[in-house]
């Protein structure tokens, strides 16, 4: 979550020990699964429940336990919020699915912030320079990958130094982890545009000109911590995909498909 | 359902070519299959007045409103008894002012399938062992291969002693015409990027002009749609989308009444029966009442975008205006409204 690695010897700073998240990445799926995940394999997941009586929440791939249909695309989610910028949801029902709770399940973030993080037990930094990481490595699972803007960006240009519950928008003022589309659209101006258009990101609902529509926020498909995801400079993280489709009859393997055409040449 | 009757109508119904094709069978007179229907010693069930119905019934365009209405009530009874829940048979038309057009960003697919798992799902495609039935497909393109050793050094086929154009055999950057098949443990692979394609709606579309007995058509909101009940399954249309996006139902469809979804449409997501053609229809029993398919909703990174061409503030209206956008084949002049987009 917040740290800072430099080439060469890892110097990694420790600042917020929250978020213990990765722990759900490289499971596989069991048949019984409660949960599925909506986007971000073990950062947006969703509980089924039944909304009325056989009509669930979500319907899940058995498979890769991601969610393949939505019975009520609102549910579980708010408001989006003031947004200061005028676009479509200035004069439609927007809403977002709340990120705090994904963020701060297990409680961690809140316990940090109250009890060491709130600018007196742990004295407040005192410049925003990169300094060994001395603690937290083992519950902060990110630890050694942070990847953002290719070294750029520090814990304390996304968090707040002293609130951890909250991030910070470019002034210092505190920022939702609900909308971190405010802080993320800061660097990110054109996506932001874009997003705000409606034609970045994911949205469900009503494609109809004033109908609800629930928008994805930022986190909930990147990973803002390892957005570059390695070498792959994706944004991506990596997911189980469907199985193949069935072959033809009479076909046993798909191998035609496989070869570069070299055969056929020689 | 008498004994006679099963045998002619298989257990899901079966298709009006067959239909027509047994019935002539039983009546050697050639009396028509009404005829012989009609006097079935016990015609009271629902059931066969239904089927009756139902095999005569017009081209859907030509019908009258209550024709539609009627031939629609009929297949929710039918559905509703087969499948053991609730069925709605929806036959709303085409919304003024409206014509779909779809968007898809290339840049971001990472090939997961999702869409095409969700959209079996909403559309009550067939599955199983025997059978199974899906309506998009991605394609996996390999990105190629760009290293000193991978050239052929030579420049010359040595089998054949004359050059043919270059490293014609052997060259840089060979890439695959696009697996259908790929089955890596994670996506997005490193080498390559995906291509999803399903039906494109186009505005001049092949499959309509070729179809004999005109089943298949545009309506307004510029959906290809397919009354399933006229189909003859000759299919001539699968012949000639250039998009390969119709599907032929070569046995009887395997559809679990559990994972039917109830939700249909006449001319869209309504149990289909052996022996007819079937494809996306942009899922007509959500978009005509407003709501986002299936595959722009469960694509998780929200890589499809699609609305009304015709209202320059919509999703895919702001994608062709702000976006680098280009179509398959467009030098068929076909007019799909399937745009693929770039950042
Ligand atoms: S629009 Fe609907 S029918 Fe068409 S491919 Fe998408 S999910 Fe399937
Ligand atoms: S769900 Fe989206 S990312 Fe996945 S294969 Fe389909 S279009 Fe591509």
């Amino acid at each position: 979550m917040t740290i800072y690695h430099l080439f060469g010897p890892v110097i990694s700073l420790c600042l917020l020990a929250a978020a213990s998240v990765a722990s759900a990445a490289g499971d596989t799926v069991r048949k019984d699964e409660k949960t599925c995940f909506e986007s971000r394999k073990g950062l947006s997941q969703v509980r089924k429940h039944e909304i009325e009586p056989g009509v669930m929440n979500v319907k899940c791939s058995p498979i890769t336990g991601g969610v393949l249909f939505w019975g009520d695309p609102f549910d579980g989610t708010i408001p989006m919020g003031d947004m200061p910028v005028e676009a479509d949801y200035s004069h439609e029902e927007a809403v977002v699915k709340p990120r705090e709770p994904q963020i701060d399940r297990n409680k961690l973030l809140t316990i940090c912030a109250m009890a060491c993080h709130n600018g007196e037990y742990v004295p407040y930094p005192e410049n925003k320079l990169a300094r060994p990481l001395r603690m937290h490595k083992d519950i902060v699972p990110d630890s050694m990958q942070l990847k953002h803007g290719k070294g750029a960006i520090w814990c304390l240009d996304c968090h707040h130094a002293v609130t951890r519950t909250k991030l910070i928008d470019h002034y210092g003022n505190e920022v939702s982890f609900n909308q971190s589309q405010k802080l993320c659209g800061k660097c990110h101006g054109q996506v932001y545009r874009s997003w705000r258009n409606g034609i970045h990101g994911k949205r469900i609902g009503m494609w109809r000109k004033g109908g609800k529509k629930r928008w994805w926020t930022c986190t909930e498909c990147h990973n803002p911590h390892d957005v570059e995801q390695g070498g792959r400079n994706s944004g991506f993280a990596q997911l189980n995909p469907e199985p193949a489709p069935m072959l033809p009859k009479g076909m046993s393997n798909a191998d035609h498909e496989r070869g570069h055409g070299e055969e056929h040449g020689r | 359902m008498s004994k006679e009757e099963t045998k002619v109508k298989g257990p899901n119904g079966t298709s009006r070519r067959d239909f027509l094709r047994k019935a002539g069978s039983y009546t050697a007179a050639s009396l028509s299959g009404t005829a012989m229907l009609l006097s079935d010693p016990k015609p009271a069930k629902a059931t066969a007045n239904v089927s009756w119905a139902e095999h005569f019934q017009k081209n859907y365009r030509l019908m009258t409103d209550e024709e539609k209405k009627e031939a629609v009530t009929r297949l929710e009874h039918r559905y509703s008894e087969e499948f053991g829940k609730k069925v709605e048979v929806d036959d709303a038309p085409a919304m003024d002012g409206v014509l779909f057009g779809y968007a898809l960003n290339i840049q971001k697919c990472i090939g997961c399938r999702r869409c095409v798992k969700a959209c079996v799902a909403e559309n009550n495609q067939s599955r199983g062992e025997n059978q199974q039935i899906e309506w998009i497909r991605v394609l996996r393109m390999e990105k190629g291969k760009f290293s000193a050793e991978d050239r052929d050094r030579q420049g010359y086929p040595e089998d054949y002693g004359v050059q043919v154009g270059g490293n014609a055999y052997k060259p840089a950057g060979v890439v695959l015409e696009g697996q259908h098949y790929y089955e890596p443990d994670l996506v997005p692979e490193k080498d390559a990027f995906y291509l999803p394609m399903q039906c494109m709606q186009c505005e001049k579309p092949p499959c309509v002009k070729v179809c004999p007995v005109r089943t298949t058509y545009r309506d307004p909101d510029g959906i290809v749609v397919i009354d399933y009940n006229w189909c003859i399954g000759c299919r001539m249309c699968i012949g000639a989308c250039p998009y390969w996006a119709r599907r032929f139902n070569w046995g009887e469809p395997d559809l679990p009444a559990q994972e039917m979804n109830p939700d249909t449409h006449y001319l869209g997501n309504r149990p289909r029966m052996k022996g007819v053609v079937e494809k996306c229809t942009f899922c007509v029993q959500r978009t005509r009442k407003g709501r986002w398919t299936a595959c722009v909703e469960v694509c998780p990174v929200g890589a499809r975008k699609m609305g009304n061409l015709l209202d320059p503030e919509s999703d895919v209206r702001k994608v062709l205006a702000s976006k680098k956008v280009f179509r398959l084949r467009a030098d068929l002049n076909t007019y799909p409204k399937f745009f693929y987009f770039m950042e």
